[in-house]
């Protein structure tokens, strides 16, 4: 990949990351009935967490030389939503973002990039602690 | 019901009807389709991507393998292609019948492909094979109306033009003023 091509898969995780922020803070604030009380919590931890990652890659952006570009498009309806619901959305979005740092470190492991290399494996780590987090609360 | 409120209650969002059809183009173009493939074309993130795929797999429109490559059931790759032939039909005739600039008539077709009605959507289509058919009666109506002093060009910013109040408009039925 190129500096450019690099630079544009960060901004995209950079928007992947914050649109899930906004997610996060809105299935915080709509979900409804007595398991709020433990997932409204849990919901606005991670989005505190989508936040710090969101800052991770705007940093390595900054130290490639480049400043961040945010592009997102999102629009989150005005719908009560249930905790297994609001939870089987975090799970999907979690997913996504698993997917999109699995996909930049398979790139740049096979050119070789170290830097981005080691910054990609640890966001699937995290990305892959969450997934799993989730998915135990989902668990029947 | 009142109109504005079955757009509500519309079982296919401007955005799910975006990503069928970007599916079915996926699928045509290159055989296959992945929440990525949907993401890149469509210009939104993953997660956006596939939280709206998540309720569309729901509701039984799209389909996904054990290798998570995307399909589309019988009745979304139904409503793909209802979407797609009422786009294509409905810039024919904001372009071709209407005069609409191209790039204005991809907007106003953009926000409606997904809610216009089959009957509209088939009636506007039989008046394009009318037009298209090479008929006297076809060429006389084009030329009548290119001909028509009112079908001169208007500058769209003072919409509704005076023109307009001496026109016999048709009041929708169940028009509801407090809305």
């Amino acid at each position: 990949m190129s500096h450019e091509e690099n630079i544009e898969r960060l901004n995209g995780l950079l928007a992947e990351e914050l649109e899930a922020s906004l997610r996060y803070f809105h299935l915080a604030m709509t979900v409804r009935g007595m398991d709020r009380l433990l997932v409204k919590d849990i919901l606005m931890e991670n989005m505190k967490e989508t936040v710090e990652h969101a800052g991770m890659l705007a940093e390595k952006i900054l130290q490639l030389g480049e400043a961040p570009k945010i592009e997102i498009k999102l629009e989150l309806p005005a719908e009560k939503t249930t905790a297994q619901e609001a939870l089987r959305t975090a799970v999907t979005v979690e997913r996504a973002a698993l997917e999109a740092y699995r996909e930049l470190l398979e790139k740049v492991e096979k050119e070789g990039n170290v830097v981005l290399e080691e910054f990609a494996r640890a966001q699937v780590a995290l990305e892959s602690e969450h997934v799993s987090e989730l998915e135990l609360l989902l668990e029947e | 019901m009142e109109t504005w409120k079955e757009f509500e209650q519309n079982p296919i969002t401007h955005s799910a009807a975006h990503h069928l059809v970007a599916i079915a183009e996926l699928l045509e173009d290159r055989g296959y389709a992945r929440v990525s493939d949907v993401a890149r074309l469509l210009e939104i993130t993953r997660g956006s991507a596939s939280v709206t795929l998540k309720g569309l797999k729901q509701r039984g429109l799209v389909i996904e393998d054990d290798r998570r490559f995307l399909g589309l059931s019988e009745e979304g790759a139904q409503i793909a292609s209802g979407i797609s032939v009422k786009k294509r039909v409905m810039h024919t005739m904001f372009v071709d019948l209407l005069g609409v600039d191209a790039r204005q008539a991809d907007v106003d077709t953009c926000k409606i492909e997904h809610l216009v009605s089959n009957e509209t959507a088939d009636r506007v289509s039989r008046l394009l094979s009318f037009l298209q058919s090479g008929a006297s009666e076809a060429r006389a109506f084009v030329a009548a109306l290119e001909k028509f002093d009112g079908w001169k060009e208007h500058d769209p910013a003072e919409f509704p033009s005076k023109d307009i109040e001496s026109l016999e408009l048709r009041e929708p039925e169940g028009h509801d003023d407090s809305n």
